[in-house]
């Protein structure tokens, strides 16, 4: 069976929520002799992708997105320690929900897709001050800080982040990607808080992510 | 015709005068009053003058009780944080899993937090409105209630991962449901409006909603002393609209703005009656030239068939939406009734 196929049956699962029937799907992939690595890259990656296209489309739950991000991650566990050592990773991103936002549940999927995605992922939580994340950006070594929020309200309050990048003169070295429901109603936001970029889904942070790194990367 | 006899008249099938608009203004009402949200949340004589400002500026078929959920979660041991600008939110719920949960006792409407202040607010509207105006109670679904409990992610991973224990705590948190519901009625709430979010194709597939919580639905409805209105919370419903007909007292649901009216109609079938489904985020930002065919739109797919009442589809409608916006829907269910937008 092609990988295309092993793929195809696996986003079977993530779309019916049925985490064990994708376990036994990976089982089957690895007794067939294909590689834990390529489980990720040939049989994950391509189904979380087309995942995202139906996210896009707006055909999929948050149950089967979190479900999903769940599949993902059972994935990576699974494949993961046969690698032997960790996984190369894309970078570090330092993660949360933004000051006075606790809607989590966003956040915590785009922390597992990333995660799953090769990067090492910080998540600090909710109700993240604008220093708490730069200063773990700069403990870490992070091009990209993700602030989340779900509310316009609390959305706003990244704009104390933007702020703060630029008054410590960081715009250059640290890029800020912004997400949450409110971004995808009111795409506008984005600028009005000073967001480098954004990604309408889970999914579309890995891209999202590589983006602002190469861009921090370019200045300096 | 008053607002009261036209709604109640709509949703019993019964001649009225044109279809019932119905728009979400409980934090609007602090606007026009000019009463900081904080206050109108808190102070049952400031959203008593609230909605008051919003019958007497626009006259929609009906006045509400606060729509806040923030007080729920408040009154199982949340924190709140309040907004200048929006209806207060939880800000931490008062435990972080569903085992925990479970060990909470269970509020008392009549003392625990503000939830005597909602039932005073609502007291005082049907002093004022009772049998002129309906008077609205809103309340959270009884499947998505242990969110307000726990925190929508905890409670998604509950009901996705461990089924035993959400039926668990769906079972523990079913009576306050019913006591709260019970409690609203009891104040003067002439209907009920129920948010279930599990409803909402956005949030759960169908699938799940038929094995967990429709089965919750069923059995907590049937304790419910009252008519029901199920809404998607700013959702699509129509996925899982056809199971709902038979809920006990259920009087209407609301449909999603992205749900298709006519489908709608189908899926519920002739004698259940539709609310909705204008889009909440076009009331602020269409001029009321727009707004006004957009209405007319809804009215022209959905009042031919009746059991139809106009509305916005989601939560609170923006305080930035201005007033000429809104007078825009009635004069749409006016000129429709007066043979302006029937069809040729």
């Amino acid at each position: 069976m092609a990988l295309q196929d092993w793929s195809d049956r696996l986003l079977e699962t993530m779309i019916v929520s049925d985490r064990m029937a994708a376990a036994a799907v990976i089982e089957q992939a690895l007794e067939t002799g294909i590689p834990p690595i390529q489980v990720i890259s040939g049989i994950l990656d391509p189904a979380l992708i087309r995942l995202g296209h139906g996210w896009e489309e707006e055909t999929l739950s948050l149950a089967q997105g979190f479900v999903a991000a769940k599949i993902a991650e059972d994935v990576m566990l699974r494949c993961i320690p046969e690698t032997g050592d960790s996984p190369p990773t894309k970078g570090a991103v330092v993660i949360g929900n933004i000051e006075d936002d606790f809607h989590s549940l966003g956040r915590r999927i785009v922390t597992l897709f990333l995660t799953a995605a090769g990067w090492e992922v910080h998540d600090l939580g909710n109700d993240v001050p604008a220093e708490r994340f730069i200063d773990t950006a700069l403990a870490v070594g992070a091009r990209v800080v993700a602030a989340s929020a779900m509310m316009q309200t609390t959305a706003l309050n990244i704009r104390n982040l933007r702020e703060l990048i630029d008054a410590r003169g960081l715009q250059q070295r640290i890029k800020l990607g912004v997400g949450g429901a409110v971004f995808n109603w009111r795409p506008e936001l984005v600028a009005e808080v000073g967001g480098d970029g954004t990604a309408r889904n889970a999914v579309g942070a890995d891209e999202l992510c590589t983006r602002l790194q190469a861009a921090a990367q370019a200045g300096g | 015709m008053n607002a009261y006899q036209r709604l109640m008249g709509t949703l019993t099938g019964q001649p009225v005068d044109r279809v019932p608009v119905l728009a979400v203004l409980g934090a609007y009402g602090g606007k026009l009053t000019n009463t900081g949200l904080p206050t109108l949340y808190r102070d049952p004589a400031a959203w008593l003058a609230g909605q008051q400002a919003a019958q007497e500026s626009f006259g929609f078929d009906l006045v509400m009780s606060p729509f806040d959920y923030s007080a729920i979660a408040e009154a199982f041991g949340g924190t709140v944080t309040w907004f200048d600008d929006q209806p207060p939110n939880m800000k931490r719920p008062a435990v972080d899993n569903a085992q925990a949960a479970l060990k909470l006792p269970l509020p008392d409407p009549a003392r625990s937090g503000r939830l005597p202040a909602i039932l005073a607010s609502t007291r005082m509207l049907a002093t004022q409105y009772k049998e002129t105006v309906p008077i609205i109670g809103v309340v959270p679904g009884p499947a998505i209630l242990p969110s307000l409990v726990i925190g929508l992610g905890p409670w998604m991973e509950t009901i996705l991962f461990d089924q035993p224990t959400a039926r668990e705590l769906l079972e523990h948190t079913g009576p306050f449901f019913v006591a709260w519901c019970n409690a609203l009625l009891q104040a003067g709430a002439d209907c009920l409006v129920v948010t279930e979010g599990m409803a909402a194709a956005e949030i759960a597939p169908r699938s799940l909603f038929a094995e967990l919580a429709l089965p919750h639905l069923r059995s907590t409805f049937a304790q419910v002393q009252g008519p029901k209105v199920m809404h998607q919370t700013g959702g699509s419903i129509n996925h899982t609209l056809d199971l709902l007909p038979g809920l006990a007292g259920l009087a209407a649901v609301a449909i999603g703005s992205k749900d298709d009216l006519a489908q709608a109609r189908t899926l519920a079938g002739p004698d259940l009656n539709l609310i909705g489904n204008l889009d909440n985020l076009s009331f602020s930002s269409l001029s009321a030239d727009e707004l006004y065919h957009k209405a007319m739109a809804c009215l022209r797919s959905a009042a031919p068939a009746g059991h139809y009442i106009l509305a916005n589809a989601g939560a609170d409608i923006a305080l930035t939406t201005p007033p000429e916006n809104l007078h825009a829907l009635l004069a749409a269910s006016s000129d429709y009734a007066a043979g302006k937008g029937c069809p040729a």
